[in-house]
């Protein structure tokens, strides 16, 4: 299937974007709406470690532990929707091990929706193992055959009950390493903005396909393995090894790629941990997975009230399985969560989403350059210039990076937001690298290919050039 | 709509970030620290600067006048010694040490062909990421810090099995072994590489890092020591180095690391 591009706003407006509704709702599993008007809490967990060791240690870890706990939780609670999510550990490659884990799931959810009448549904997101070096398609015959079991993944999970079908893929990750660790935002700007978008129309095409056959949903994609890597290596007011305007201007450039799973079927709800969601909902429409707040049991970031204001979904991002003084620690965490994403439930019925939305922008609003571009109306600004440029994947790319760049720096010369010196260095060398660009696709995949040459693992075969 | 325009936003967060910024020029820094002799200062300088076209040139110049080793320890890592100041000082940052440590990387070897027998690093290093994992970025930012502080390391990549690590280890005798992991479940091959390391009578310090990995699991078996973050191995390996086992590497680990 080719990529149909998104060339207009789904939305007339930022200030018609609130979370719970998107233009385009979802139904799956038993009884779960996204996007319809009610945000759904989902949950993310890890097995303990040394649970990996055999398949039925390791379904006995994810079924009668995990998500039991969980949905008991939910019940004691009284959540009404609750959604799993599987982030396939490396051993689920082996369908021994991911078959009995997908099924158990798919069993326990519906006794619970069946029992209780609680919406339940199972997101179950693959593993992409694919290494540069190996090769990144199938048939390039790498050691680990591991593109071949990617789809083989895919399959599995789709023919045993997967409620809906996610991915973190890696594409151009060896370019957004180089990219983060050097300050070099056109290394980024070829590997994710440009190459990991040709990567994502290859795998989402074959997604699609194998989704079709079930009829399973298929959610989406993150650029959790590049602008999340810039963003974590940001970090923090005390972590700057990566400058947060780089991070912020990595971000946007993300966004041009992650909708590509959208143009190739996605319907969403796409990944929580794809901080780029608020930009591809306002071009697409679709139901966005958000994490912030309530995630703090994975990792901590500076904009976790901000990623609420048009979530759909709203997750923990991950938690081991383990005991803490409330209960195991996803019930603990499901707790947390399920309570905000009722408070955000009880704006919505009660007429006041807008006003919690801007609260949740307005409190984080200025803690980051990386929030700042992404609060609801100036994510709008990056959606539009994405959209405009919609048919051409570099272009597109490099008006995401471009805008967001100049959001940023507007919004530090209106002193609403502040910037150390070298944030604001960095930005500025930023804008002037992106307008020196060529204009032209061929020109620019030129000089980068061979600019890039040296990197380690890169190679243009890989993405069928 | 309720407008953000006019929030007195120092009621809600502190931007410690600015606050905390340091305005010292690293003109002045560097100033302090480069050499006197012109020669080895203008290698130094291409290191501090990054200049890493320049460097070549500089080295090769300077060859014509002094010797090797000392174009290396008295240019060359200086430069890259005034380079880890400006990082400390919250100056420079991760970007700056990956590009002066390539600069400084070209000078030593065209340095090095002149010494006869090459030179002696401080120690050698084997650094793998953890079976079933691709991400690699911390390994990398590690293996420069090691590289640039003076030790030799074998890049063993990612996903690497753990019998290839102990074969590794086996073969290249290093002082110290380390693996990272973003995963709980990639980690716990660890505890089994060196488990398998011991069982060869191998007792060097095996150093656990990355996402997935506590200073608690680190600990929780024999060789085991832990590394927070890439900075921190440097000041790990100069102990390992001074005759520290990995049980006295532990005992000592907060002060080895303390302010890094």
């Amino acid at each position: 299937m080719a990529a149909t591009r998104f060339t207009k706003m789904a939305y007339s407006s930022a200030d018609e974007i609130v979370f719970g509704t998107a233009k385009s709702p979802v139904s799956y599993g038993f009884g779960i709406k996204v996007g319809a008007g009610r945000v759904i809490p989902e949950l993310n967990y890890g097995p303990r470690p040394g649970t990996e060791k055999d398949p039925a240690r390791l379904k006995k870890e994810y079924v009668d532990y995990i998500s039991k706990d969980a949905l008991l939780r939910a019940v004691t609670l009284g959540f009404p929707d609750l959604q799993l999510e599987t982030e396939w550990i490396s051993q689920m490659g082996n369908k021994k091990f991911s078959t009995p884990v997908v099924e158990g799931q798919k069993e326990i959810t519906e006794k619970f929706h069946n029992e209780y009448g609680i919406c339940t549904a199972v997101r179950q997101t693959l593993p992409d193992q694919r290494e540069a070096e190996e090769g990144l398609r199938p048939g390039m015959k790498g050691k680990h055959l591991y593109p071949e079991a990617l789809f083989g993944c895919a399959e599995v999970a789709c023919e045993n009950g997967a409620d809906l079908l996610s991915c973190e893929t890696m594409g151009g990750k060896e370019l957004a390493d180089h990219a983060v660790t050097t300050g070099d935002v056109v290394a980024f700007l070829y590997g994710v903005g440009y190459l990991g978008a040709i990567d994502m129309e290859y795998v989402w095409s074959e997604f699609a396909n194998i989704a079709k056959k079930s009829k399973t949903t298929l959610g989406g994609d993150t650029n959790c393995s590049g602008a999340n890597t810039s963003m974590f290596m940001a970090g923090g007011m005390l972590d700057q090894d990566v400058q947060k305007t780089f991070s912020a201007v990595t971000r946007a450039i993300s966004a041009a790629r992650t909708i590509v799973a959208m143009e190739c079927g996605a319907t969403g709800p796409d990944k929580d941990c794809g901080y780029e969601g608020p930009i591809i909902k306002t071009i697409t429409g679709r139901p966005a997975a958000q994490e912030g707040k309530n995630c703090q049991c994975a990792h901590a970031d500076l904009q976790g009230n901000l990623m609420a204001q048009i979530c759909d979904v709203w997750s923990n991002e991950s938690v081991e399985y383990h005991p803490e003084f409330g209960g195991s620690s996803v019930q603990c965490w499901l707790g947390s969560l399920g309570y905000e994403v009722a408070l955000m439930n009880c704006a919505i019925a009660t007429g006041n989403e807008k006003t919690l939305r801007d609260l949740y922008m307005i409190t984080d609003r200025t803690r980051g350059p990386e929030g700042y571009m992404l609060a609801f109306d100036n994510a709008y600004k990056v959606g539009e210039a994405i959209a405009k440029e919609g048919k051409n994947i570099y272009l597109r790319a490099k008006a995401a990076g471009l805008t967001a760049a100049k959001v940023v720096k507007a919004g530090n010369e209106a002193k609403e937001l502040g910037l150390t010196t070298k944030q604001r260095d960095v930005l500025n060398n930023i804008i002037k690298e992106l307008e020196a660009l060529p204009a032209e696709e061929a020109k620019f995949f030129e000089y980068c290919d061979k600019k890039y040459a040296d990197v380690p693992n890169y190679t243009k075969k890989n993405y069928g050039l | 709509m309720v407008s953000p325009k006019g929030v007195d936003y120092s009621k809600i967060l502190t931007r410690y970030d600015i606050k905390a910024q340091n305005e010292a020029s690293p003109e002045a820094i560097a100033a302090k620290m480069l050499p006197k002799d012109p020669v080895l200062k203008k290698v130094a300088e291409t290191v501090v600067w990054m200049k890493f076209k320049d460097v070549g040139p500089a080295t090769t110049e300077a060859l014509k006048t002094k010797d090797p080793l000392a174009i290396i320890n008295d240019g060359l890592v200086v430069g890259m010694e005034v380079v880890a100041k400006l990082y400390a000082d919250h100056i420079y940052y991760l970007p700056e040490i990956m590009m002066a440590a390539k600069t400084m990387e070209i000078g030593i070897a065209l340095a090095e062909k002149k010494i006869a027998g090459g030179r002696e690093t401080k120690g050698l290093v084997v650094m793998h990421v953890a079976e079933g994992d691709p991400h690699d970025i911390g390994k990398n930012i590690a293996k420069v810090m090691l590289t640039s502080t003076g030790y030799s390391v074998v890049d063993m990549g990612k996903d690497v099995y753990v019998d290839d690590v102990v074969a590794e280890v086996v073969k290249s005798k290093p002082m110290m072994v380390t693996g990272t992991a973003l995963m709980t479940t990639t980690m716990t091959a660890f505890p089994r590489a060196a488990e398998k390391l011991r069982a060869k009578g191998i007792g060097i310090p095996f150093m656990s890092a990355g996402g997935a990995v506590n200073r608690d699991f680190s600990e929780s078996f024999d060789l085991g020591i832990y590394s927070e973050k890439a900075p921190q191995t440097p000041p790990i390996a100069d102990k390992i180095k001074a005759g520290y086992d990995w049980r006295k590497v532990r005992a000592e680990w907060d002060e080895i690391v303390g302010g890094v």
